[in-house]
């Protein structure tokens, strides 16, 4: 293989990356190793006992909540001689039991018990971490957002998300209560491409009128309508291809970025809902709460492997399976104390946008599965990113940068935080 | 209209199962011959298709669902399969919707006349790939001008919660 460093230009990355199985594996080591992970939220686990199981990079966890009542990522392996001891999506348990042996562990990963214990030489230390379900180095919260990094060193969770943290806090500081509440299900669906893709595609606003023509044909978009009892979802004219570019892109240090808000957001009404406004402005102050409800973006991305948005206001996890096949999660989020018609206008959406039989989502999973069909083929080892590069300007109040909505920024800065992780100690 | 039709004659009190049994297949046919728009009327005004997404889903309100349509959106649905480019329909799937084990259930809802159960097995194809999808399916139907139509149709897939490939065409 060429070395890393050489599969990362100015303009354009390696096809290697989307189809070479080492520089997968490699991913999961250096990137899903080390970066602070989205492990899912608070709310999921509310009750001691609560648990679910999830991926770190191709690492089985699971989010627990102690009886002590705070929140452990612990690796989803038994201590005893390797199997998984969560079986289930999610539940609630007084502790785990792994199923070959009979141990069990505390919801802190400690042991609880071990059967006939009495076999074990005295030297044996049971209250050793080591033998329990061990907790996965390091673990952080931000607004119930719960983060796992495998890397005992590195940034803490503040200085990874910096101006992204502004984007959870937005979504969260639209109920009243502050919190969002991770309870209307989950979208989860599949598609044979590269993690990278998805990760892509998040920011990337100069295949919205192509991809999705078939749904948004003539300029239209969906637009979503306040009502809780009618899937109707009226269509808005407007929106010409120019009109994604005045949209915006801005990208940060660390792999993130967000692009601007769509031509159909638009924020909650007073007049509809007055009561809700006031709560948010008793809250936050009326400037505050403005800007929450008009947020000024779209789709956020937390890289490696989340994504926000705040139209339909979902998070979305990326779960990458091997180099071609990606699993996606999308989850609506509900605001605490918010008017019932608010979010299920949301999960409403969502089906139309994210479900698996979606109208928009499954257009983009067709794309990622043809890159990964197409690049194989010879004529070029290369895939140009160079849209808009050099026309991006520095943020005057943060570091960063934005460039027109169509521009190929985001994805240039991905590959950016990529090579630095990839590229380290690498020739 | 012409399937509807052919069961007007049934759509006398009681339902039979016999006659539930032909509607289904019927309604199948529909969907297996891509003639969604006649699928579509088969629906009442007020009448909705759902698809939960998980197996003890309440309502298909509080959380997310694979297919929540109601007419309208039905019939966005059938424009965009029928859009000429609808890059992820072309090709567009095959299918062969299999209906058995039909069954009148006593417990009809107030806004239907009858319900049916039955088990539905949909193999699709597409592009060299083929899947099979099997689930419990349940029809709330309702007399309207000496028909019958669906006031709901409810499919619990066995695999509602899994990581599900892009579907396109309804169950
Ligand atoms: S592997 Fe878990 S108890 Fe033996
Ligand atoms: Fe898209």
């Amino acid at each position: 293989m060429t070395g890393i460093r050489e599969l990362v230009k100015p303009d354009r990355v390696h096809r290697s990356v989307y189809l070479d199985e080492s520089i997968f594996e490699m991913e999961m080591e250096r990137i899903y190793g080390r970066a602070w992970i989205y492990v899912g939220h608070a709310s999921q686990v509310p009750e001691p006992g609560d648990f679910l199981t999830t991926r770190i990079g191709r690492q089985p966890v699971v989010l627990s909540r102690h009886e002590d009542g705070e929140i452990y990522v612990l690796f989803n392996r038994c201590g005893h001689r390797g199997a998984v001891v969560c079986n289930e999506a999610h539940g609630n348990a007084r502790h785990f039991r792994c199923c070959y042996h009979g141990w069990t562990f505390h919801l802190n990963g400690l042991i609880k018990a071990v059967p006939l214990q009495a076999g074990y030489s005295r030297d044996v230390d049971f209250d050793d971490p080591s033998l329990g379900m061990v907790r996965v180095p390091r673990t952080d919260t931000h607004r119930g957002f719960v983060f796992a990094s495998l890397a005992p060193d590195g940034p803490t969770l503040a200085e990874y998300l910096g101006p992204m943290t502004r984007k959870i806090d937005d979504i969260c500081d639209r109920s009243p209560a502050g919190e969002v509440e991770v309870t209307g299900g989950v979208h989860r669906y599949e598609f044979p491409g590269n993690w990278k893709a998805q990760m892509e595609n998040l920011n990337d606003l100069y295949h919205v009128p192509h991809s999705h023509e078939s749904t948004t044909s003539g300029g239209r978009q969906f637009r979503r309508t306040g009502t809780a009892t009618g899937s109707r979802l009226t269509r808005k004219d407007g929106s010409p291809i120019s009109f994604w570019d005045r949209t915006g892109v801005w990208a940060f240090d660390g792999g993130h970025s967000y692009c601007g808000r769509m031509p159909d957001a638009g924020p909650v009404s007073r007049e509809e809902h007055p009561d809700y406004v006031a709560a948010l402005e008793a809250r936050l102050g009326p400037e505050r709460a403005a800007e929450v409800l008009d947020a000024d973006w779209h789709n956020a991305i937390i890289y490696p492997n989340l994504g926000l948005q705040s139209m339909a206001q979902h998070i979305r996890v990326i779960r990458p399976i091997s180099v071609d096949r990606t699993e996606v999660l999308v989850y609506p989020m509900k605001l605490r104390d918010a008017p019932d018609v608010l979010n299920r206008t949301v999960i409403r959406y969502l089906n139309v946008t994210h479900a698996a039989a979606s109208l928009i989502q499954t257009d983009d999973l067709e794309a990622f599965g043809r890159l990964q069909r197409g690049l194989p083929a010879d004529g070029s080892e290369w895939v140009f990113l160079g849209r808009g590069l050099g026309a991006e300007q520095p943020l005057e109040d943060d570091f960063g940068y934005r460039s027109e909505g169509t521009h190929e920024l985001p994805l240039r800065n991905q590959y950016r935080e990529w090579l630095s992780y990839m590229g380290e100690g690498a020739n | 209209m012409a399937v509807a039709e052919s069961i007007r004659d049934r759509a006398s009190t009681p339902l039979s199962s016999e006659a539930a049994a032909d509607f289904l297949f019927m309604e199948a046919r529909l969907l297996d011959e891509r003639r969604f728009e006649e699928w579509r009327e088969l629906f009442t005004d007020d009448g909705y298709y759902w698809v939960p997404a998980r197996p003890d889903q309440p309502n298909p309100l509080d959380e997310v669902s694979i297919f929540y349509d109601d007419k309208d959106l039905m019939e966005t649905r059938i424009k965009r399969l029928r859009h000429p480019r609808v890059h992820a329909q072309i090709p567009h799937t095959r299918t062969a919707h299999l209906v058995t084990n039909v069954l009148l259930e006593p417990d009809v809802p107030p806004e239907a006349e009858a319900l049916v159960s039955s088990k539905l097995l949909v193999a699709t194809y597409r592009q060299d790939q083929q899947d099979v999808y099997a689930g419990d399916c349940r029809h709330a139907l309702r007399r309207e001008g000496g028909l019958w139509r669906i006031v709901w149709k409810k499919v619990v897939l066995i695999n509602c919660d899994a990581m599900l490939k892009s579907l396109f065409i309804p169950f």
